[in-house]
């Protein structure tokens, strides 16, 4: 770190230090209760429990928008802790920011679980208002007036996050660190962290902008249905941005990794070019590679098919090649100490590369076709958030809460990692399995011949909600511990 | 004075215009609104407020500014002598001069705030004025609505560049009173 | 906190006179605010000459019974043409349920629009004068028609006018009482069976 840095881990606490304890305890809450959601969705589908198929979908509803939630809410954490390393945050900033999004989170689970919104957390148009009598128009309204305060929320955070870069960095080419990478000016080269603040808070900004839009549209087709919006425009803008947001979420959290690994092995993680031209090949990858959600629409263009293949494809090298083999040269030879936060971050880098191979194979346009909607998918996308984004989260969560005279994992925390490595690895290769098997996705019932992998995967689960449960306890018992 | 005279010359300009926005709503609401909330931002920039007039002074400015977005207050703004003289009374100073004046003690979150709701407002009133199924305004015709929203998806385009090339290559006015209302910093230096 | 309180009680003030604006939050177009302005308060309609397609004359409106209107010009290519099958669908609608409202399809070009224009009009659209008819106003009544009835004409650069267009209900008081969409077919009955 420079000598300009505002806070060095020699300097004293991170003064964003107690909001964001607070913010991982709740979003690690969210977290399991979101994992229970899912372990009910699983066991339903295996017949063991006969549940309400509205129901059903009302549980899909929130555990999509809540997981998502409750990842970019980690993430977005993450970031802030990290960010105010090197620079002079506002925590006002990150209490506005907190309570839109709490204020989000109430009117969201109040229009699934109160108004009944059943439309899954992409509120795909013209979903939200054709109910077929579940739920009223004003749960839509709700649900996607939710998502909007949320957005103003990030909003808020990213503006805070921009300007400071842009003031401390010279502009956020700066902070992107592209006047290295372009212009060879090696003066004032930004740390990791900020290079991925500054990535994120552009790219995301972009998503977001977009979301909001579609939101905007979709809340005045709700209320005024003869406003109608291009169903295949609303489907490219809401798959852009949530695919760019739920990126966003774990890119965010990656910090972790940069900020807590040099800890460990006592050697810097650094801006090297190759590391900021990965990252400004991730601004223009996450946001060109969304076409990949849309190859069954026929109506696309072709050329946006083959963009979403080829960039399907091409987003691996900047995370597999470049996150994944810096950590592994980071790691090896450096006599690391294995703890449980170190162990679960490292798990959160190789899951996420993992998850994207599954990704990759999706995003093959054959492929597609057949397994688009089938359990394929979330197959991939659990890999990479239960396996990558959340191990990431509860890895940062420890160490928070470390025990600084513990440097080795103690049996209970052996324990509970192999836990969760067993049941996450055995649950996402179910998803993977039914879905190479032709198992569909989002249904509420299963046939008879597809309920043998609900169950297993109900078995898997509960391993993972199990270890998940002892994770929280872990971390508020840690927080209760350090605040004696 | 040379602010008075710009805002004079503002102001004759929408005036000038007011045989004409009967016929286009582009020059209605994209050449004469902007002039008339120029011609009242010219007078307000030197305005002294006292802080704590800042919230209501933006709240009146922000309240004002989104009734004349709603499409009726056009049609009555052509129809009804009453809205036509209210046009230009409030549009510059109920919604141009307190803007201006309360600028200087918005923060530079809160501006970016503002800027990015001027942003997305253009894009959706853009989709608005271009989806609409019916005549949003009876005094225009359908084609001129769509022109129309065009053409506010073109100035929320030109806003973007304008307000966004500056923070990439740093340039950004950042205002001294965010550090003034700084939490974070405050804790440091009481460290 | 002062300046809190200022702001909240602004915000508030503002909500206020947004509400106030778009009528409670119910109209943000002038064509919107007519159907909720008209509903609430009823506009009397002051007799006027109508020429009829059979070429009759006749003081309008009747009173003692609804009335359905809409306004149109009959060399219009696009929107009256397609309200004129809306409407036809209208009478067929009421009609199926055992309602016989008179119904009135007016011309604001009375220039252009002499006998033979209103009758082909209704040959085409299968109006028969019972009970819907094709009419038209005197020249000189037609502002004041169309000021009452907040229809706002304007020319389309074609040679043809473009009107906000509704089916627009008189009450058996002789007072303009409801516009509504030329489709809302069950709105307008529900409407014309609270009138009998």
């Amino acid at each position: 770190m420079s000598a300009t840095d505002v806070y060095s881990a020699e300097s004293g606490p991170n003064p964003q230090e107690a909001l964001v304890k607070f913010t991982m305890l709740l979003g690690g809450v969210v977290f399991l209760l979101m994992m229970v959601f899912g372990l009910i969705m699983r066991v339903a589908q295996g017949d063991l429990i006969s549940l309400d198929p509205e129901m059903f979908y009302l549980l899909l509803t929130a555990h999509g928008a809540g997981m998502v939630g409750s990842a970019a809410l980690s993430g977005a954490a993450i970031l802030w802790f990290f960010s105010a390393r090197h620079l002079n945050l506002r925590s006002s900033i990150y209490i506005a920011f907190l309570g839109l999004f709490l204020a989000g989170v109430v009117l969201i689970l109040g229009s699934i679980f109160i108004g009944g919104y059943g439309g899954a957390w992409t509120f795909l148009f013209p979903l939200p208002a054709m109910s077929g009598g579940l739920w009223e128009a004003w749960a839509g309204v709700m649900f996607c007036v939710g998502y909007l305060l949320i957005g103003v929320g990030f909003l808020l955070y990213y503006l805070e996050l921009g300007l400071k870069i842009a003031s401390r960095y010279n502009g956020l080419l700066g902070g992107l660190g592209w006047r290295y990478l372009f212009a060879n000016n090696s003066t004032d080269v930004p740390p990791p962290t900020i290079v991925a603040a500054s990535s994120v808070l552009v790219f995301n900004t972009i998503g977001i902008v977009f979301g909001a839009a579609v939101l905007a549209a979709s809340i005045v087709n709700l209320l005024l249905p003869s406003f109608e919006v291009d169903p295949l425009l609303a489907k490219n803008a809401i798959y852009f941005f949530g695919h760019v947001f739920i990126n966003a979420t774990i890119y965010m959290a990656v910090t972790a990794v940069y900020e807590i690994l040099p800890d460990y092995t006592g050697r810097p993680w650094k801006s090297t070019k190759l590391f900021i031209g990965a990252w400004a090949a991730v601004v223009i990858f996450v946001q060109a590679v969304y076409f990949h959600h849309l190859l069954q629409d026929v109506n696309m263009p072709a050329w946006t098919m083959a963009v979403g293949q080829v960039v399907s494809y091409a987003s691996g090298v900047p995370l597999i090649g470049v996150t994944v083999f810096s950590l592994a040269v980071y790691i090896k030879g450096s006599g690391l100490k294995w703890d449980l936060p170190i162990s679960l971050l490292t798990l959160g880098v190789v899951g996420w590369g993992l998850g994207s191979i599954p990704a990759m194979v999706d995003g093959m346009v054959s492929v597609n076709k057949l397994m688009h909607n089938t359990q394929w998918v979330p197959g991939h996308f659990h890999t990479y958030l239960l396996l990558g984004e959340v191990a990431m989260a509860f890895g940062f969560a420890a160490w928070l809460v470390r025990d600084k005279a513990v440097t080795t994992l103690s049996s209970l925390d052996r324990l509970v990692f192999r836990a969760y490595v067993f049941g996450g690895a055995g649950f996402v290769l179910v998803f993977l399995w039914s879905g190479a098997s032709s198992i569909p996705r989002r249904w509420a019932v299963h046939y008879e011949q597809w309920q043998l992998q609900s169950q297993l995967a109900s078995g898997f689960a509960l391993i993972v909600v199990l270890a998940t449960l002892v994770l929280v306890v872990r971390y508020v018992a840690g927080l209760a511990r350090r605040s004696q | 004075m040379i602010r008075i005279v710009m805002a004079g010359t503002a102001f004759s300009v929408a005036c000038s215009l007011q045989p004409l926005v009967g016929q286009d709503p582009v020059i209605h609401v994209l050449a004469q609104f902007p002039a008339l909330i120029l011609a009242g931002s010219l007078l307000g920039g030197r305005f002294r407020l006292p802080q704590h007039l800042t919230g209501p002074t933006l709240v009146l400015a922000l309240v004002s500014l989104a009734i004349w977005m709603l499409p009726r207050s056009l049609d009555a703004a052509l129809l009804d002598p009453v809205w036509m003289v209210a046009k230009f009374v409030t549009l510059p100073l109920c919604v141009g001069l307190p803007l201006a004046a309360a600028w200087s003690h918005v923060g530079s979150v809160l501006r970016g705030f503002l800027k990015a709701q001027a942003i997305s407002m253009l894009l959706f009133l853009g989709f608005l004025y271009t989806h609409a199924p019916m005549r949003l305004c009876n005094s225009y015709l359908v084609d001129d609505q769509q022109r129309l929203g065009l053409g506010f998806v073109y100035l929320a385009c030109a806003l973007i560049l304008w307000w966004i090339i500056p923070v990439f290559f740093g340039q950004i006015s950042s205002n001294k009173k965010d550090d003034d209302n700084d939490v974070s910093r405050h804790r440091i230096e009481l460290r | 906190m002062k300046q809190v309180t200022f702001t909240l009680s602004a915000a508030l003030l503002g909500c206020a006179a947004i509400w106030q604006a778009t009528d409670g939050g119910r109209a943000v177009t002038a064509e919107g605010a007519r159907r909720v302005q008209i509903a609430e308060n009823p506009v009397h309609v002051p007799p006027v000459s109508l020429e009829t397609m059979d070429g009759s004359l006749q003081m309008w409106p009747a009173q003692g019974q609804p009335i359905l209107l809409e306004f149109i010009y009959t060399t219009c290519p696009t929107i009256c043409q397609t309200s004129g099958g809306d409407f036809a669908e209208l009478r067929d609608h009421l009609t199926d349920k055992g309602l016989d409202v008179p119904m009135y399809s007016v011309s604001f070009d009375p220039v252009t629009d002499a006998l033979p224009e209103l009758q082909s009009y209704g040959e085409a659209h299968g109006a028969s004068g019972q009970p819907w008819t094709i009419a038209r106003p005197e020249t000189d009544a037609v502002a004041g028609l169309l000021d009452l009835f907040r229809v706002t004409v304007i020319p389309d650069r074609w040679g043809g006018y473009q009107h906000n267009i509704a089916v627009l209900v008189i009450n058996p008081n002789g007072e303009f009482a409801g516009a509504y969409d030329t489709r809302a077919f069950a709105d307008i009955r529900s409407a014309v069976e609270a009138m009998l």
